[in-house]
């Protein structure tokens, strides 16, 4: 645990863990918190700041039965924190109920990630995340999760992208469970960026919804949705994306990319581009493909096998997909890949 | 024992036969220059030689240092000390570093060995995609040279390349034939033999079998005056 404490202090960042129900630990570097960074349980948040309150399912519909066991972040106006700030939730038995909210006032650039994992006692583990960025305010979230496969995941991330601000959210799984729905909603203010991006390797038998909404509220706002989504044996994948423009002037684009490495898995894109004014712009890629056997052929005459050869496509396949990615998240999502990418066809 | 030696080889593509009973045998460290028309199965020579699938030997052998080549994949091909350099590519969902890396790795070489084919640029792009033609050459022999190979087999290397960097191709080879290489040159001019230190022997393939063989500015002078249509009666064989 010293090395967290090192990491703070040496890159000014802040930590956030919880298992189940307990918060085991929470630091924030002095610096950060002179500065008046808050890194609270929510229970406490809520009952201290009265503001908080109002927050609460403002960007997710609200989830009866959820109560306040999760984080609270705020960052203060005027802050730029280019190391992570990070939250790990671990769950380790019967069920996880976690509600976070994060807010970035205005100005603030803010790095962020989530580790979140289970054990195989874990049965199911339900987060809600909302982040309220508000004008001019930069959130990168880099979400590299772990799951074992008895646990049934539940992720849900409501975003409000203030006037201005920008938003871009990498959501990736090391190990992925047998059943996860994950679904994904920003919403954006006048001329606010946003970025959502999956880079996901279904396991065997899995069955996986990933969805993502962009809705383009405000004028001259534009958002992308990035998608590179790999389904193995048996695995079930339904990748559900639209984007909503509502003002002139905005645009969306969403590239949703499937690779099946078995004849008997599934992939099921769905885009939906809706526009309720004129002068936006929103267009679409979609599209599903096995591995080349022409592309195979080339590189196994350059001495690779074929599993390794596929391992290879998998990860290029999986790569065209961090555009974008903070400089100092490369080299973690990178490992992550590579894993991912022997995983594959393991 | 030569390093590969072809007997009486047949190769058809797509139930056709393309490759007519070739005989043919290269030492170690020799360089061999292969000319022919357009369409004579010069490339489909090569890819039988490395194994691609599609390309399949009818009759005859391919003997690489004296084992028999016909069960092998064409991983198995290239880490015996097979590799080619491909005539025409298209896009590889891998980029370029991360495939230089693999090979170096695959084959303890090192990035510098390529140093100076001009591939800076490149790197951070998906192999092939985009490529000029003659981005796409440089990469292709840069990536043979990083597998070491103990044989290269090297499909027109300097087509549609521009006269200054075909200098940079030959010097590439040469390269390749100082460590130990030796060397399948398919050409259609001949240019880049002016920068080759040492060409051993050169060949004219047409529809599918070698109809001359000898030395390349003898071979050059007889394609020039007489055509490769005057040659195929095979009188031009210096050897035979
Ligand atoms: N994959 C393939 N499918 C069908 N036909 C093929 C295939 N590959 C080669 N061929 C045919 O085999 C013949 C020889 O082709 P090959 O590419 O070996 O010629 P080449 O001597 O390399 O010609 P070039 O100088 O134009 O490169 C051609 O008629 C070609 O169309
Ligand atoms: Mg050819």
């Amino acid at each position: 645990m010293s090395v967290v404490d090192e990491l703070a202090r040496a890159g000014g960042t802040a930590l956030y863990l919880q298992r189940n129900y307990d918060v085991l630990r929470r630091v924030v570097a002095d610096s950060l918190r002179r500065r008046g960074l808050l890194l609270e349980p929510l229970r406490e948040a809520v009952s201290r700041h009265s503001w908080v309150r109002k927050l609460l399912w403002r960007a997710l519909p609200r989830e009866e039965g959820v109560g306040l066991h999760g984080a609270f972040l705020y960052v203060p106006p005027g802050l730029r924190i280019q190391a992570p700030l990070t939250f790990c939730f671990v769950v380790s038995e019967a069920e996880q109920l976690v509600h976070n909210i994060v807010v970035v006032d205005e100005g603030s650039e803010v790095l962020m990630t989530s580790a979140c994992a289970s054990t195989e006692r874990g049965e199911a583990h339900k987060g809600y995340t909302e982040v309220y960025l508000r004008r001019g305010a930069r959130l990168n979230y880099v979400m590299i999760h772990s799951w074992m496969r008895e646990t049934r995941v539940t992720a849900k991330t409501g975003v409000e992208v203030g006037e201005g601000g920008s938003f871009t959210q990498f959501y990736t799984c090391l190990k992925s469970p047998s059943t996860l729905t994950s679904d994904s909603r920003a919403l954006l203010e006048r001329r606010a960026t946003a970025l959502l991006s999956t880079l996901y390797v279904a396991s065997p038998g899995s069955s996986t919804t990933i969805s993502s909404t962009l809705i383009l509220a405000g004028e001259g706002s534009r958002g992308e949705v990035l998608a590179r989504a790999v389904a193995v044996r048996g695995a079930a994948l339904r990748l559900p994306t639209r984007i909503e423009a509502r003002a002139p002037g905005s645009r969306g684009h969403i590239e949703c990319r499937g690779l099946q490495l078995s004849p008997d898995s599934r992939i099921e894109t769905a885009p939906i581009l809706c526009s309720l004014h004129g002068g936006s712009q929103l267009t679409h890629e979609a599209a599903i493909g096995k591995i080349s056997e022409e592309e195979l052929y080339y590189l196994m005459s350059r001495g690779f096998t074929e599993e390794e050869a596929t391992s290879l496509l998998v990860r290029g396949f999986l790569e065209t997909g961090i555009k974008g990615l903070p400089k100092v998240m490369r080299p973690q999502v990178e490992a992550v890949l590579s894993i991912l990418a022997r995983k594959a066809v393991g | 024992m030569a390093l590969l030696e072809l007997r009486n080889l047949h190769v058809a593509v797509a139930g056709r036969r393309v490759v007519k009973g070739i005989n043919l045998e290269i030492e170690r460290g020799e360089l061999h220059i292969l000319m022919g028309p357009n369409g004579s199965g010069k490339s489909t020579l090569l890819k039988a030689i490395m194994g691609i699938p599609g390309y399949t030997v009818v009759e005859g052998e391919i003997m690489f240092e004296g084992r028999d080549m016909r069960d092998l994949k064409p991983h198995e091909r290239a880490r015996m000390g097979i590799a080619m350099a491909y005539q025409s590519t298209r896009p590889i969902g891998v980029t370029l570093s991360r495939l230089i890396r693999e090979l170096c790795r695959l084959y303890g070489t090192s990035p510098a060995d390529v140093s100076g084919l001009g591939l800076e640029e490149l790197l951070n792009r998906e192999l092939h995609k985009g490529f000029s033609g003659g981005e796409s050459k440089r990469v292709e022999l840069a990536l043979t040279i990083l597998q070491r190979p103990k044989l290269a087999l090297l499909d027109e290397p300097d087509s549609g390349v521009d006269l200054e960097s075909i200098r940079v191709v030959g010097k590439a080879i040469n390269r390749l034939v100082e460590r130990g290489a030796a060397v399948l040159l398919v050409t259609h001019t001949g240019i880049v033999a002016e920068y080759l230190r040492r060409v051993d022997e050169a060949h004219v393939m047409i529809d599918g079998r070698i109809v001359a063989s000898g030395e390349l500015p003898h071979l050059l002078r007889e394609v020039r005056a007489k055509g490769y249509s005057g040659l195929a009666g095979g009188g031009a064989n210096e050897r035979s």
